[in-house]
């Protein structure tokens, strides 16, 4: 991709993140503080919304995520359901908080269950984790 | 939640924010090449990216601040305001493509370098500075200050407003001097939509604390039904003759048609500027520029200010207290990331206007009056270094004002749009209007220009400073200094024009002229609906801007002691500007489409090569000049203390 349109794919990411993931991000942490369940799906809505609209720009451009994107997306994963399951354990988790963090966790696993099939066909979604020792050059 | 708990959001969408635009920077740095394209992106900035943020830095950051504020104390009496998103977009319906042309085919990237090649006067390449440094020095200084009150409303004075504004300086320093034009293009976007998303946030939650829209009107017709409240949901008559605003002059009885008209010719000023075709010129092709000026600017920017920002505003009318500022203070309690959200979302529109009003401010003393008139064999790197620099020294300028001179801050700052306002005339001249001669578009920008500092604070303030007091106030008949301005400017262009030689141009500006009128000719087709434009155009601003308004006192209903009976469940006034915004859409669409002043087009433009001439050594000159300036304003200064100190003081 030239220069000028990843500048532009870029652009239009930055913008869909800074709206659509922060205001994801404050309707979650709303309805986690007050207790309320509907106000965190608002959240997990907006935050899969902007996941749609990344997809949307990927397609557009003729790419896919960028190597950072995912580091900092399972990275992020990662951090979210070690907090999740770390409040369960000291026991502090309401029931609404419970119910929004498991919803949020469960939308992202399958919405990336989603992308990676439509993407590569449930086939090659497997082969994007499962290692092929033929296709990685030790065959003779 | 705890206080810390709380206040940790502010700090950490902060740093977000900076590492974000600090990311942007460094992609514009090595784009630039460190220096090469630093100044106008190398022409190259996409057209969506220019369209994006021409729209966020016309409207955005200050329209949640000021237009909220002016709706909060004036009510609906002044509707020119949530029709600004049409008169904004209008001026650059009318300038941008030609302009866009014009440095393209002459190789420019500036409204001085434009002026310099096509009058060769050097007074409007000095006026052009001047109203960019007014730009960025007063405009964007009063914004920020108010920004840092609101860090220290929001951090319980943990901040000081001063450790606030001097934080805000140098993040603006460090997006603007590292990556140039190109880094604030590129963040710009960013900048716009999250103002744009925090403006429609807030005013989500104003109405979630009203109850609903519904519930916000309820209050606002309690609000009428007042003795003393009504007015703010009236326009009061065509014109009163009153001496200004300071000298008899009433600001309750200041909402005339006229103040309306001649505030919208104020907004008008801002795509006029500096700023404004900084951006134009530094963008790939003018292809966008229509849709731009149409469906985001008048459109989608538009909207915004006639509903969110006057819902914002709505509340502050109902209850006083509750500013900009009350209610982000109020959102932190309870609600910290949304409040962090929408107060960076504001900070990021207003340091859009800054960081681009401080480049074009000091790129134009750097590349356009020291280095042609002090410094000629300046090198590019140079000139870059030099212009970095010139934007600390701004920046420490306009930091140090919002803490020690806040009072002249505020003068400064509202002389920025009228002023700007004033280079309608010479762009007209460049545009459409070839009559208008080089001594008729300098003579009248100066006298514009007095027009204004003579119905503005700032210029009676100079002149009481002097011992000279003027016998009348700040917007006299209650008409706005940018078309007291514009009065001046029109009759000396009409004048001098008449009486100059209208063939007495520079080999450029012929140039530019014959390659205008034989590049852009209108079809037969518009050539054909030109009097259906001027009627539509002159009808919409009677209506929508003009003594028209009278008519929207009642058009929707009415307001009295027995209670409001608004036939639409909205004020008057209100509706009648939502009218009046969706009919200037249809306006902007018009004229730039149907009339062709900013449609897409399909021709090359080869750049125009100048008469090769040889290059002679100035540096004697140019020491001479500099010389003759120190000693012109050391004179001027103890002449103006010996006057101070005589008469005035």
């Amino acid at each position: 991709m030239s220069s000028a349109k990843s500048v532009d794919r870029d652009l239009l990411v930055f913008s869909i993140w800074a709206v659509l993931g922060f205001l994801g991000a404050a309707f979650l942490l709303e309805g986690l503080t007050r207790d309320a369940y509907w106000v965190s799906l608002i959240g997990i809505a907006v935050i899969v919304a902007a996941f749609i609209a990344h997809i949307i720009v990927n397609a557009v451009f003729d790419t896919g995520f960028a190597n950072g994107e995912v580091a900092l997306g399972i990275g992020s994963f990662g951090l979210l359901a070690f907090v999740f399951i770390a409040s369960w354990f000291t026991g502090d988790m309401s029931m609404p908080d419970f119910w929004s963090g498991l919803t949020l966790f469960s939308v992202l696993a399958a919405g990336l269950f989603v992308y990676l099939s439509t993407r590569h066909g449930l086939r090659g979604a497997f082969s994007r984790f499962h290692v092929n020792p033929h296709h990685d050059g030790e065959s003779s | 939640m705890s206080a810390a708990a709380s206040s940790a959001w502010l700090p950490l969408y902060g740093l977000f924010y900076v590492a974000v635009m600090l990311y942007w920077a460094r992609v514009g740095a090595r784009e630039n090449g460190d220096y090469q394209t630093f100044f106008s992106a190398g022409h190259s900035l996409a057209p969506w990216i220019s369209v994006l943020v021409l729209a966020g830095a016309s409207l955005s950051g200050w329209f949640v601040l000021g237009g909220s504020g002016i709706i909060a104390m004036h009510g609906f009496a002044l509707p020119s305001v949530l029709v600004a998103g049409v008169s904004l977009a209008l001026p650059g319906v009318f300038f941008f493509k030609r302009i866009w042309f014009v440095g393209q085919r002459l190789r420019l990237s500036s409204q001085a370098e434009i002026f310099r090649s096509y009058y060769e006067s050097h007074f409007l390449v000095v006026v052009s500075t001047l109203i960019a440094l007014v730009f960025a020095v007063g405009f964007t200084g009063l914004q920020m200050r108010a920004l840092s009150q609101i860090i220290e409303t929001l951090t319980g004075e943990t901040v000081s407003a001063l450790t606030a504004s001097v934080v805000l300086g140098f993040v603006l320093f460090a997006g603007v001097a590292i990556g140039g034009m190109r880094s604030v293009g590129y963040f710009g976007v960013i900048q716009t939509v999250c103002a744009y998303s925090a403006t429609v946030t807030l005013a989500g939650f104003v109405l979630f604390w009203s109850d609903g829209f519904a519930a916000l009107n309820s209050s606002l017709s309690e609000l009428a039904a007042a003795p003393e409240g009504s007015v703010k949901f009236l326009v009061s008559g065509v014109i009163h003759f009153t001496g200004g605003l300071g000298r008899g002059g009433e600001l309750a009885a200041a909402d005339t048609a006229v103040a309306n008209l001649s505030l919208a010719f104020a907004f008008m000023g801002f795509q006029a500027s500096p700023l404004a075709l900084k951006i134009v010129l530094s963008t790939r092709n003018a292809n966008g520029f229509g849709a731009g000026q149409t469906w985001v600017l008048a459109g989608a920017f538009g909207g915004l200010i006639a509903f969110a920002v006057a819902i914002i505003g709505a509340m502050g009318l109902i209850h006083p207290a509750l500013s900009v500022e009350a209610m982000l203070a109020r959102l932190q309690e309870g609600s910290p990331w949304f409040a962090a959200m929408i107060f960076i979302g504001i900070v990021a529109g207003v340091q859009l206007l800054a960081g681009l009003a401080l480049l074009t401010a000091a790129e134009s003393v750097v590349r356009h009056v020291y280095k042609p008139y002090f410094h000629s064999t300046l090198s590019r790197r140079a000139t870059v270094t030099l212009t970095r620099v010139s934007i600390a020294v701004l920046i420490l300028i306009t930091v140090l004002m919002q803490s020690l001179t806040p009072v002249t801050l505020s003068a400064i700052a509202g002389l920025a749009l009228p002023c700007a306002f004033q280079l309608w005339t010479p762009l007209l001249g460049v545009t459409w209007l070839r009559w208008i001669t080089r001594p008729a578009a300098a003579t009248g920008v100066g006298f514009g220009l007095a027009g204004v500092l003579l119905t503005e604070p700032f210029g009676y303030q100079v002149l009481s400073f002097l011992g000279l007091e003027l016998p009348w106030g700040r917007w006299p008949w209650t008409i706005h200094s940018a078309a007291w301005g514009m009065a001046a400017n029109l009759a000396a262009v009409l004048i001098i024009s008449a009486i100059t030689n209208r063939n007495a141009f520079g080999e450029e500006a012929r140039e530019a002229r014959d390659f205008l009128h034989g590049t852009l000719r209108t079809s037969r087709r518009s050539h054909g609906l030109r009097s259906t434009a001027w009627s539509a155009a002159l009808i919409w601003l009677f209506l929508a801007l003009g003594p028209g308004l009278i008519f929207g006192n009642a058009a929707f209903g009415k307001a009295g002691a027995e209670g409001a009976s608004w036939l639409v469940g909205m004020p008057s006034l209100w509706a009648w500007a939502l009218a009046s915004w969706v009919t200037g859409i249809g306006l902007v669409w018009f004229l730039s489409y149907k009339m062709e002043m900013a449609s897409p087009y399909g021709q090359e433009i080869p750049a125009y090569e100048p008469t090769l001439r040889l290059r002679r050594d100035r540096s004697d000159a140019e020491q001479e000049r500099l010389r003759i300036l120190i000693i012109t304003g050391a004179a001027g200064f103890v002449l103006i203390v010996l006057i101070a100190f005589s008469f005035g003081g």
